[in-house]
């Protein structure tokens, strides 16, 4: 099966300073990829690349057979990608409701974005009772709500996660893992970025191992958690 | 009372403006994260746009204040595409002197075109007195105060309920993120700059009616007070910005009438700076740089 995302030789630099060097990494339909690593390793910067929020100094980003590094972020968008930014990033000024239409900007029919933000409330009734809220106000669990729904509220073929477990309640955590299991289920795939190996790896069909901004490992998610050198850095050394 | 009276409503009359070029300013800022220095002379450039238009091609009201709203607007369309996008992304102070050259660009080469001095307005309205006696109002205060609050009702409006306006906030609170979710920020600069352009144009015009005269420099006058109410505010709610702004105009009105004219603005602005020295970001908060 060919590809959904394939990036190939990806570098990107921060005024001189390399970020990303001469990455490869493929999301197959339907697939949960993850990139795991330190900070610092580059592994936002990757999914930044993707969305066009930085430009690669050299290297091609295809998606769905069409190349991106020569697109604005906003046709990135509309191409059918979405994004879950790391720490959120909700606009806390703007309601609930707002921001979730904000994440179907692309979508000029407003009864059209009602009834995906209902189906989104129908999901999560704790944010309908929210929705006149501003975002801000959310507790970091139901922001993080609030960040998956928007996301999903444009109907995307992929959703790029930035640490989403970053931040949160074990309890949470542990929702928010399901949810992505959940959303791979409605047939979107999804590259993650984590720093929780355990549980990403856990959700993952395949992971990728990204160390100073080279990917070191890569492999079957089971294959890559029962190395002994990803245990001892990301696991903690136990089984 | 009388005197309180009268002199309240001269400030909401003139305040109003300051709030239409205010918002103006914080429209643009908080979009571009540009202070546009060219403002207050593309408000000037309406209130000429208008005053061609009247004596030129009719003096009926609705062409006076079309022209208002074309002529400021394609001054904005041209600022935009001609110094704010291409200086995207350049050191502020780039683009801070673009704004500010076209701002020297618009006053001399008007004063050069039209004339230094101030020029007579077309009578596009009958002045008619509404009220006289101890409190006096006039028909062409009423349409002035009218037009402003249409405008500041629209924007509120735009910007809340409409699905560009809510890019525009967006954009206002996070750019990238804006971006990433499909809003073409340059579209929306350029919006948010051709609207409070022409929202400008239409102000002034009806300032030159009110007063019967343009004048090349006038955008001095309202740009420095519009400017600094837009600071005092702060840019993150623009009805704050609004309520601000009218607050000025009564304080100036009530200077001028129970103390002294000259006093005015050393009082308003007293008051404004003592307000920035304790909030500094502003009485309602803003957005950085």
């Amino acid at each position: 099966m060919s590809a959904l995302l394939s990036i190939s030789g990806l570098h990107v630099s921060y005024k001189a300073v390399p970020a990303v060097s001469g990455v490869d990494l493929d999301v197959r339909e339907g697939e949960v990829r993850v990139i795991l690593g330190s900070n610092g390793a580059g592994k936002t910067t990757i999914i930044k690349a993707i969305l066009g929020l930085v430009k690669p100094l050299k290297g091609s980003i295809r998606f769905r057979d069409q190349e991106l590094t020569r697109l604005p972020p906003h046709r990135i968008h509309q191409g059918g990608i979405s994004w879950v930014p790391e720490g959120r990033q909700l606009w806390g000024t703007l309601t609930v409701l707002d921001n979730l239409k904000m994440g179907a900007f692309s979508e000029p029919d407003e009864a059209a974005v009602m009834e995906r933000i209902e189906a989104m409330f129908e999901r999560f009734p704790r944010l309908r009772e929210r929705r006149f809220q501003v975002a801000g106000s959310l507790s970091g669990g139901e922001q993080q709500m609030v960040a998956i729904a928007r996301a999903l509220v444009s109907r995307p073929k992929l959703i790029l996660m930035d640490e989403p477990s970053l931040g949160l309640a074990p309890m949470v955590v542990r929702d928010v893992f399901a949810l992505v299991k959940e959303i791979n289920r409605m047939g979107i795939s999804i590259l993650m970025v984590e720093q929780n190996a355990r549980q990403a790896l856990k959700v993952a069909d395949w992971a990728y191992l990204l160390e100073v901004g080279r990917m070191v490992e890569s492999g079957r998610a089971a294959e890559i958690a029962a190395k002994e050198s990803v245990r001892e850095i990301f696991l903690g050394g136990r089984a | 009372m009388d005197l309180f009276l009268q002199q309240l409503l001269n400030g909401l009359i003139i305040g109003s403006t300051y709030a239409v070029v205010a918002l103006g300013f914080a429209l643009v800022f908080t979009v571009l994260r540009v202070i546009n220095f060219a403002h207050p002379d593309i408000f000037m450039t309406g209130m000429f746009a208008g005053l061609l238009a009247g004596v030129h091609i009719s003096d009926n009201f609705l062409v006076v204040v079309a022209a208002g709203a074309l002529g400021a607007g394609a001054v904005g369309l041209a600022l935009e595409r001609a110094v704010l996008r291409p200086l995207r992304g350049k050191d502020i102070l780039m683009t801070l002197l673009g704004t500010l050259g076209v701002a020297i660009m618009l006053q001399n080469g008007m004063a050069a075109l039209m004339s230094p001095d101030p020029v007579a307005y077309p009578q596009a309205l009958p002045q008619i007195p509404l009220l006289t006696g101890t409190i006096s109002l006039s028909s062409l205060q009423v349409v002035n105060v009218t037009i402003s609050v249409l405008i500041l009702a629209g924007v509120s409006y735009y910007v809340r309920m409409t699905r560009y306006g809510r890019a525009t906030r967006a954009i206002a609170e996070r750019p990238d993120l804006a971006s990433a979710f499909g809003v073409d920020v340059n579209r929306v600069s350029q919006i948010s700059v051709v609207l409070a352009s022409a929202m400008g144009g239409v102000a002034a015009v009806s300032v030159g009616l009110l007063y019967g005269s343009a004048w090349a420099f006038v955008g001095l006058l309202y740009g420095l007070k519009a400017f600094t109410c837009m600071l005092v505010a702060g840019n993150r709610y623009f009805e704050g910005v609004m309520v601000v702004s009218l607050a000025l105009g009564v304080v100036e009105a009530m200077v001028t009438g129970y103390f002294s004219s000259s006093l005015r603005d050393a009082v308003a602005f007293f008051v404004l700076i003592v307000i920035l020295y304790f909030r500094p970001n502003g009485l309602f908060g803003s957005y950085t740089v």
